[in-house]
């Protein structure tokens, strides 16, 4: 009767700390400040285990059978509670409240446990050594579950599962304390019951974990968030801290409000500018119509065609008031024409001519987008520019990816064209990096529409001049047969992590 | 309306289920382009309808694959008209056919060609002409974008199909070994493509044993290494190193400088080179004629086929050559030929499957299957997003006797090779099943050339590979194996050494 008695004890308290460090862990995660997170989650603990042992005293009858309640309890609470907290976190706003309220309800069933354990066997064993023997167990149960916890659990099962595990845990104590307390419970077959129905909750909970986390982690990003959608082609999400709205596209920052003007005059007035006469320009990728915004500030500008895969993102982008109040309704302009196609395949297929071709891709990260960065893309793209026309490309940053920058750069004077390099400082991106790209010569403007905040003409020359940390390497082109840009895109950004 | 405890426990039950099972989809196809039935009309002598029309050419070519389209192409080329190509297929194209779905064109057999080197001058013509090679310069379009290849193994993928990880130190050297063997052989010019041009008495030793034997002889047992011999010569012959010449193993390796950024290759595959060529003589290519006699009539021939007998002075015959002899009155039976059975599958794909995180590429090889993996066929389409398309299955019946393999392809159903290529792909892609869609299947019993011991020194091929008199031969078979480039050279030669006999005879006629 002993030593099976004296395993619930450590059981028990090897559940209750686990639940307390998970709270603790995903608080420092997902919120930072660990030091804060975890001191006042201990002490809530704490705290809430005082009150289950104050509220004890209250409990006077059918002990045994409350005990049981308790385990199973605690058994759903705790073992939910790593991926309600996870759900709470990715959908609400709610996360603190209900961390806290979790660990309350946890702490009290906890302090509620050893009381009522200790007065159950009371009858059994001397009261010096029920005390002696309960503490010893709960403090062994303690030690191993802080061991447990961030050699085998964290890492191997993670947070979501180890809760999990550890509700199929106590939810096995209630079932054995059936057995324990038998003579000491009425209705035991229904006890039983229900006890290996809330395993088989917890079982199924155990093997959808990982669906959990997946969910929850697709939603976690800094800010909140106020639009989030897979695509066919990519997984858009809107957020938005204070008055700054963020573009992710696949996890990669498209622009910050606060500072994307910095970027998109940059894109657009150096190259355009300096075109005697543009009617008609190009835009391949720029589905945020903030490019096309700035176009639409020549006011002689005949037609702008956007070329832009995804329709869900161009329609995004013509319809939410504050992404439209962004681009100032550039997408309803009757200049502009959307046209959602590849962009590789409507070069190729198009016959059209344009005075400015402006060619904003997201980075070059992966082999599919690589391709619209090589010597055949340029090739076929500049094969649309008029006499006058010039093109501009996003081309990364030259400074945390020097090798790809001037890999671009290479790559359009391989295709056979002039290259103007510059770049410009965005503080949510760092420098970055253009290529302006034509058959003809680049003249610096000698005016520029009004109003804008970032571009001047005094300043431009300055654009064109690259300091020793940035200027140019020898690279080779990118070509679709040696994908030499994706590569060193790869290691540029592994070296800046590293 | 109230839902029971019962009811709600069911239906939740149950959707909890259906969130777990993966859905498998009934998957389509069929065998296509069977030809078996043709040939064998061929092998059992039966008896052809009398032809009802006389056509009159100087030249007739037989077959329609790469060697009598490059024949014809030569012809056209130098301005010579008065010929016909005749094909037993209703499509041209010969192991260089291809198909089209609502998603891609697709090979059905060769589906690339390795940058020519500057002596491959017949194929760099040919390119210079189809615009593959421009100023010296080839189309960057044509060549084979990145990533090339890759290969699964130990569970994982690695770039390139050479094994590069988990090699031991013994492996290491014996691979760096070969490296330098391959290099010595290749200086001494000696193996070349084509082949005809380097061939030399000096190296026939290596013909008379077989590749596995001279990789014994080498001291190279290294295990790994001899996978990717044999996959080699799986690839390129339909064979295994044990029935390979070892010269013909040595040719794969020591005839073409390493090269990394093609090959050239397009998403039908060498099908994009008939398509090209057709657009040029497609109007002499007669298919759905197959040759079934030709006569030797005063100083030319008379070539039945279907209803017309063709009047010709010569004959190309760019067929596979073991079937000359039972079309050809009075050659006598062929002892030296003999032809790897294949099975080529084209599967459509809903969607890509889970990949282990590695990027798509054109090739993939599965290291100790017996198949030779799949090539993708819109890895060549300049899109940047592709969600769904057609793979390529390549399965060279390589181990044992080719006569029985080729009656396990004709006596297995369709469900048997589907079932078998899921069953090879599933161990690389475990959710295949629920991607795939549909899957085609072509048998080939004479699919290429096996350069078994002693082929490539044999004086049967020798004597036919000359190509001489009016009735010439141009198969690539009669380099011992069969490759884009010694089909191309073959039909060329036979084109120019017809044209300079009948320029001859115009000179002394007039």
């Amino acid at each position: 009767m002993g030593i099976p008695l004296f395993i619930t004890v450590l059981l028990i308290a090897a559940c209750g700390l686990i639940y307390e460090l998970i709270a603790g862990t995903l608080a420092s995660y997902l919120l930072g400040d660990s030091v804060l997170q975890f001191s006042t989650i201990i002490g809530c603990y704490l705290f809430a285990m005082g009150i289950g042992s104050a509220l004890s005293r209250y409990i006077d009858r059918g002990l045994a059978y409350r005990f049981v309640w308790i385990e199973l309890l605690l058994g759903v609470v705790g073992g939910f509670s790593s991926a309600l907290l996870f759900l709470a976190f990715a959908y609400t706003q709610g996360f603190q409240l209900l961390m806290y309220a979790l660990v309350v309800v946890i702490g009290i069933l906890v302090g509620l446990e050893i009381p009522l354990l200790m007065r159950i066997i009371r009858d059994r064993y001397h009261f010096r050594d029920v005390i002696a023997h309960v503490l010893t167990f709960d403090y062994l149960g303690a030690l191993g579950a802080s061991l447990l916890f961030p050699i085998l659990l964290v890492p191997y099962l993670g947070l979501v599962r180890s809760a999990m595990l550890f509700g199929i845990v106590n939810v096995a104590v209630a079932l054995w304390s059936t057995f324990l307390f038998a003579k000491q419970l009425a209705s035991v077959r229904a006890l039983r019951v229900v006890c290996i129905v809330v395993l088989c909750g917890l079982g199924i909970g155990l093997g959808e974990a990982k669906r959990i986390t997946m969910a929850a982690e697709d939603n976690i990003y800094a800010d909140e968030i106020i639009f989030a959608r897979d695509t066919r082609y990519q997984h858009i999400v809107l957020t938005r801290f204070k008055d700054d709205i963020r573009l992710f596209l696949s996890s990669h920052l498209q622009f910050s409000s606060r500072d994307e003007y910095r970027y998109h005059e940059a894109l657009i007035h150096p190259g355009l500018s300096a075109i005697p006469v543009p009617r008609h320009v190009l835009v391949l990728g720029g589905g945020d119509g903030l490019a096309v915004r700035e176009i639409l500030k020549y006011p002689q500008i005949e037609s702008i065609t956007l070329v832009d895969l995804d329709p869900e993102m161009t329609r995004l982008f013509s319809t939410h008031p504050m992404l439209t109040a962004l681009n100032r309704k550039s997408f309803s302009s009757p200049k502009v024409h959307i046209i959602n196609a590849d962009a590789f395949p409507w070069v190729d297929s198009n016959t059209d001519s344009f005075d400015f071709i402006v060619i904003d891709f997201p980075d070059p990260t992966n082999y599919s987008l690589g391709k619209l960065y090589t010597t055949a893309f340029y090739k076929a793209a500049a094969r649309h520019l008029s006499a006058q026309g010039l093109m501009v490309v996003q081309s990364t940053s030259p400074m945390f990816a020097r090798d790809s920058y001037w890999c671009i750069a290479e790559t359009l004077k391989q295709a056979g064209l002039r290259t103007y390099p510059y770049h410009v400082y965005v503080p949510s991106f760092g420098e970055w990096g253009f290529v302006i790209a034509g058959y003809r010569e680049y003249q610096y403007p000698t005016s520029l529409p009004a109003g804008l905040r970032f571009i001047n003409l005094d300043g431009l020359p300055g654009l064109f001049q690259f300091p020793p940390d940035m200027s140019p390497l020898p690279m080779p082109p990118n070509r679709l047969n040696d994908q030499v840009l994706v590569r060193a895109y790869d290691q540029d950004w592994k070296d800046i992590s590293h | 309306m109230r839902t029971s405890r019962r009811e709600f426990l069911q239906s939740a039950s149950a959707a909890l289920i259906g969130l777990s099972i993966k859905g498998g989809k009934p998957v389509e196809g069929s065998f296509v382009n069977d030809s078996f039935h043709l040939g064998h009309q061929l092998r059992d002598r039966i008896n052809f309808p009398r032809p009802t029309q006389v056509v009159k050419r100087t030249v007739v070519i037989v077959g329609g694959g790469i060697a009598g389209l490059s024949a014809a192409w030569r012809l056209h080329k130098k301005g010579f008209t008065d010929f016909a190509l005749l094909e037993m297929n209703d499509q041209a194209g010969g192991n260089s056919r291809w198909g089209v779905n609502e998603i891609t064109a697709y090979p059905w057999a060769a589906h690339y060609v390795p940058v020519p080197g500057p002596k491959v001058t017949y194929v760099r013509e040919l390119f210079e002409d189809l615009g593959v090679l421009k100023n010296g310069q080839w189309e960057e379009r044509y060549l084979c974008f990145s990533p090339q290849e890759r290969l699964f193994l130990y569970g994982r993928w690695q770039e390139g199909i050479e094994p590069a990880i988990g090699l031991t130190t013994a492996d290491r050297d014996q691979f760096r070994r070969l490296e330098d063997h391959i290099h010595t052989f290749r200086a001494s010019g000696k193996f070349t493509v084509p082949m005809e041009l380097g061939l030399s008495a000096s190296s026939a030793d290596l013909d008379h044993m077989s590749f596995a034997d001279w990789l014994r002889s080498q001291r190279m047992d290294s295990r790994i290494l001899n996978w990717y011999m044999n996959y080699c010569c799986r690839d390129d012959y339909g064979a295994t190193t044990s029935n390979t010449s070892a010269w013909a193993g040595i040719q794969y390796f020591a005839s073409r400088e390493p090269e990394e950024k093609g090959p050239l290759t397009w998403p039908e595959g060498n099908g994009w080179i008939v398509r090209r060529i057709l657009e040029r003589v497609g109007k002499f290519v007669n298919s759905n004629r197959m040759v079934y006699k030709i006569l030797k009539r005063g100083k030319g021939f008379t070539v039945s086929a279907g209803d017309t007998e063709y009047q010709a002075d010569f004959v190309i015959f760019a067929a596979p050559t073991f079937l000359a002899p039972y079309v050809v009155e009075g050659m006598t039976p062929l002892h030296d030929f003999e032809y790897s059975p294949w099975l080529t599958a084209n599967l459509t794909l809903e969607h890509l499957p889970n990949s282990y995180g590695a990027d798509p590429t054109w090739d993939s090889v599965f290291m100790e299957s017996p198949t030779l993996g799949y090539v993708d066929a819109t890895h060549q389409s300049v899109r940047s997003h592709v969600d769904r398309t057609v793979w390529t299955f390549y399965w060279a019946l390589a181990d044992g006797l080719p006569s029985e393999n080729r009656q396990l392809l004709l006596n297995k159903d369709w469900s048997y090779w589907k079932e078998a290529i899921l069953h090879d792909l599933e161990r690389v892609h475990p959710d295949i099943r629920t991607c795939v869609s549909r899957i085609d299947i072509m048998r080939m019993g004479h699919a290429m050339a096996r350069p078994k011991v002693g082929a490539i020194f044999s004086a049967e091929r020798r004597n036919l590979a000359k190509a001489h008199g009016r009735l010439l031969f141009a198969n690539s078979d009669l380099s011992g194996f069969s490759i884009f480039e010694e089909a191309q050279y073959r039909g060329v030669y036979a084109a120019d050494r017809v044209l300079s006999q009948v320029v001859g005879e115009e000179g002394r006629t007039h």
